[in-house]
């Protein structure tokens, strides 16, 4: 019971509970949505984010942004495509090449937030907006398809596969591995290395965090090099989904990515932010979105939820800090 | 032995020399007070002495009579230099634990964090400084007195050789002082040699054992406490003979603000009490006995609970400061880096924003009149350099103290209130400010002094209330003592 009851003074407290009352509104206005087929389809619809998401939240917790992630994770798929359609390669190496591009465009973001001390939303709007137009340049706004087996069917490969008696099989994807191993390995960087609990002694207070022997450049240039590696990342399992490489696939994302990580309890002005939120946080949007389509809201109205949403979950958060600052008492008065 | 030593200490910055061939010893097992002015360069010395700042080419800086190299903060903290920060320097969002233990694990270069012995650690620090809370607990969610002792227990899980201590006691009450000069026996006792930078003369003659002054970047003097007297103590820091001034109490009877059984939830409790023109009044008592929190409430910073406020007789609402403003009522916070002041803007800018109003010739705002408005105030306030486009954040503390100053009187406001006027800047600027205020009151103007400086409240006031747990628990006029005023404050 008192293990429950510190769940709920958790800063997650708030978002679980509008998650709950979500699916439960969901669910009466179609129970489609809780069979498993359409829980496994949204946590696959949303791997692509949940990986991004990890990289994004690192950022966050130092106090910055980078809006150019989405672009990233674009040119890594542009870099994808010609890798394995032109040289061949195997998963493997692709996995390498994908993270390599994706570090090399974090390093150079890194650079210029902490080494140029450039504002990280005016640095990642100048990298954003050079990635697409190479991302234009290379591709020439076409798609990139016939792609080779080892990487456009990875979105089809299943551990323990059982086949149905009616068809149809259950099975683990693969390329829920790739989500898996991301919170796992994200989780071990922020909880139990020395960088990780850097990135929240910069994000808290950057000047303690030198006189403690903290770089705070090499830190923070570390957490938008692992924002690419995960961008590289992101853009494997995406390739291996979608199977074709799309130029436009990402506009937009940044947004969503940042809205996900936000209301998973992160501050965007730095200093908090947990895994465990962030991947609330995606899945919550996930459920959200197919939540509105199994429940027909037309695509305009679901703009505005998701919109109200964020706001509604990242004010509750707010409040409860609100509250907690109030309750603590200023001046003992005895009467 | 000596366990430090500067040798030809200089630092110049661009334009600027901040430290000049600086040299003296520190023996073991001393506390050795560091004291100047604001600008006399300690803040420089200590930032080269834990590696935060680099020295300039031939400086030399030698532990246990061997030269050291201190490259890095790392550096230092591994030679057991090991400093505790004015403002705790420390992590808001972390833990306790993480808060004292952390910074143990950079030093040691681990990739990996050893979370068992950083609490192993974090526990023996906190039992040494007789810190109970709970270690899990985040730093932003403990009171300022737990917030100090985090930071000396922070410093205690070193292999602390020489421990600064940056003005340790600015933040706290008499009580908390004492505790923690018990802890800096203890370490003196344990071995640990102390440098302890302060500006309070009765603290530095109580923990101190040798005494260095420096004075506009250069060293001046060191002294054993036996040898020297506060008198000359003062010249040596400013360079010239300070008397201590002491005016006269004044009886007024014309009240311009009443204030009556004001009342807030966890914050004061039954204030009330009368303003005469032209006078000022003092609000003392420890820190945490609610004197912030009551003025704030008059300016409409913190909404009271219930009671009321006359102006002049007439009973006015107040709800926030714009309303303050309108009623001709100033406000100089507590923390002018945080509250005062736009750090990062120019002087002129500072000294303008509260009257932009006046400053406008048609819906834009005036050049000339802001400029002419800035230089008046500068010359009126003896504000140096007399830059007036140099960002705030450049001036001593004495001289960013006038700006706020300036930038309420700007306003033209009948009350003003004043918090902590004179915390954190030298002797000679306090003198200033006092001179300031005592003039202003001359010229009719009403003002309430919040101070927890008891010589301070006792040399310039002409009545003093004495607050204690939220409530006023005593008023004193003429003949009032520090030793009364500490009596009510704390029985």
């Amino acid at each position: 019971m008192e293990r429950v009851r510190n769940l709920f003074k958790k800063k997650e407290a708030g978002i679980i509970t509008i998650f709950i009352i979500v699916m439960i509104i969901i669910t009466i206005g179609n129970n489609a949505f809780l069979s498993p087929a359409n829980i496994m389809n949204i946590l696959t619809t949303n791997i692509v984010m949940g990986i991004a998401a990890l990289g994004m939240l690192l950022v966050i917790i130092t106090g910055g942004i980078d809006v150019s992630i989405g672009w990233v994770i674009t040119i890594v798929t542009v870099v994808i495509g010609e890798f394995s359609t032109k040289v061949g390669g195997n998963l493997f190496i692709l996995i390498l090449v994908a993270c390599a591009t994706g570090a090399a465009f974090g390093l150079a973001n890194g650079i210029l937030v902490a080494h140029l001390k450039l504002p990280a939303i005016v640095a990642t709007l100048g990298t954003m907006s050079i990635i697409n137009g190479l991302v234009l340049l290379v591709t020439n706004g076409k798609y990139i398809r016939e792609l080779p087996d080892y990487i456009s069917g990875l979105g089809q490969q299943y551990l323990f596969k059982v086949e149905m008696a009616e068809g149809g099989f259950y099975g683990f994807p693969v390329i829920w591995l790739f989500w898996i191993g991301a919170i796992v390995l994200t989780w071990f960087v922020l909880r139990h290395t020395l960088v990780g609990r850097g990135i929240y002694a910069v994000g808290g207070n950057v000047e303690s965090a030198e006189r403690v022997g903290y770089r705070p450049k090499r830190v923070l240039t570390f957490a938008y090099v692992y924002t690419g590696i995960m961008a590289g990342l992101a853009a494997v399992v995406h390739t291996g989904i979608v199977r074709i490489v799309d130029p436009l696939a990402f506009k937009g994302f940044e947004m969503q990515v940042i809205a996900a990580v936000v209301v998973g309890g992160a501050n965007v002005l730095g200093g908090y932010g947990t895994v465990l939120g962030t991947t609330i946080g995606v899945i919550f949007m996930g459920v959200i979105n197919n939540g509105m389509v199994l429940m027909h809201i037309p695509t305009f109205y679901q703009k505005i939820a998701v919109g109200l949403i964020i706001l509604i979950a990242v004010s509750i958060d707010v409040v409860q800090q609100t509250m907690k600052e109030r309750r603590m008492v200023k001046v003992d008065i005895k009467d | 032995m000596s366990v430090l030593e500067f040798r030809n200490v200089s630092k110049s910055f661009p334009g600027v020399k901040a430290l000049g061939d600086i040299s003296f010893a520190v023996e073991k097992q001393e506390v050795h007070v560091l004291i100047g002015e604001n600008g006399a360069g300690k803040s420089t010395l200590i930032k080269i002495l834990t590696g935060v700042n680099s020295a300039d080419p031939g400086s030399e800086i030698w532990i246990d009579n061997k030269k050291a190299e201190i490259g890095s903060p790392v550096d230092a903290l591994n030679l057991g230099i090991v400093a505790i920060y004015q403002d705790f320097s420390l992590f808001d969002n972390l833990s306790v634990v993480e808060n004292i233990a952390l910074g143990l694990q950079v030093t040691r270069q681990k990739k990996v964090v050893d979370w068992k012995g950083m609490r192993k650690k974090a526990e023996q620090a906190m039992k040494k400084v007789r810190l109970e809370a709970d270690p899990d607990e985040l730093v932003a969610n403990i009171s300022v007195a737990k917030k100090q002792l985090v930071a000396i227990a922070r410093a205690l899980v070193y292999d602390v050789k020489v421990l600064i201590m940056d003005e340790p006691t600015s933040c706290l009450s008499q009580g908390e002082v004492e505790q923690l000069f018990e802890i800096v026996r203890e370490l003196k006792a344990d071995g640990v040699t102390i440098i302890f930078v302060s500006h309070k003369m009765e603290e530095i003659f109580e923990i101190g054992d040798q005494i260095t002054v420096l004075r506009d970047g250069q060293y001046i003097k060191t002294a054993s406490k036996d040898n020297i007297t506060i008198d000359e103590l003062i010249e040596l820091m400013v360079g010239r003979k300070v008397t201590y001034e002491t005016y006269g109490k004044r009886k007024m009877n014309e009240p311009v603000l009443r204030v009556e059984n004001l009342c807030k939830k966890a914050n004061f409790k039954d204030i009330s009490f009368e303003l005469n023109k032209g006078e000022i009044l003092g609000v003392t008592g420890l820190v945490g006995a609610g004197r912030t929190e009551m003025v704030q409430a008059i300016f409409g910073l913190n909404k009271p609970d219930s009671g009321a406020i006359y102006l002049h007789g007439k009973k006015i609402t107040i709800h926030s400061p714009v309303d303050a403003i309108k009623h001709k009522f100033g406000y100089v916070p507590e923390n002018r880096l945080t509250e005062g002041l736009v750090q990062t803007q120019s002087i002129k800018r500072n000294l303008n924003v509260a009257i932009l109003e006046k400053l406008k010739k048609g819906v834009f705002l005036s050049d000339t009149a802001r400029s002419k408005s800035a230089a008046n105030w500068m010359e009126k306030l003896s504000i140096k350099p007399v830059l007036p486009d140099m960002p705030v954040g450049k001036l001593s503390g004495g001289n960013q103290q006038r700006v706020v100053i300036a930038k309420w009187l700007a306003t033209d406001p009948e009350v003003l209130i004043v918090d902590e006027p004179t915390a954190g800047i030298d002797i000679g600027a306090k003198e200033e400010i006092h001179r300031l205020l005592r003039e202003l009151s001359d010229g009719g103007m009403s003002i309430i002094v919040v101070s927890s400086e008891l010589p301070e409240v006792i040399s310039i006031c002409d009545r003093i209330l004495i607050m204690k747990n939220g409530r006023i628990v005593a008023e004193m006029g003429e003949g009032a003592t520090q030793e009364e005023i500490l009596n009510k404050a704390v029985l």
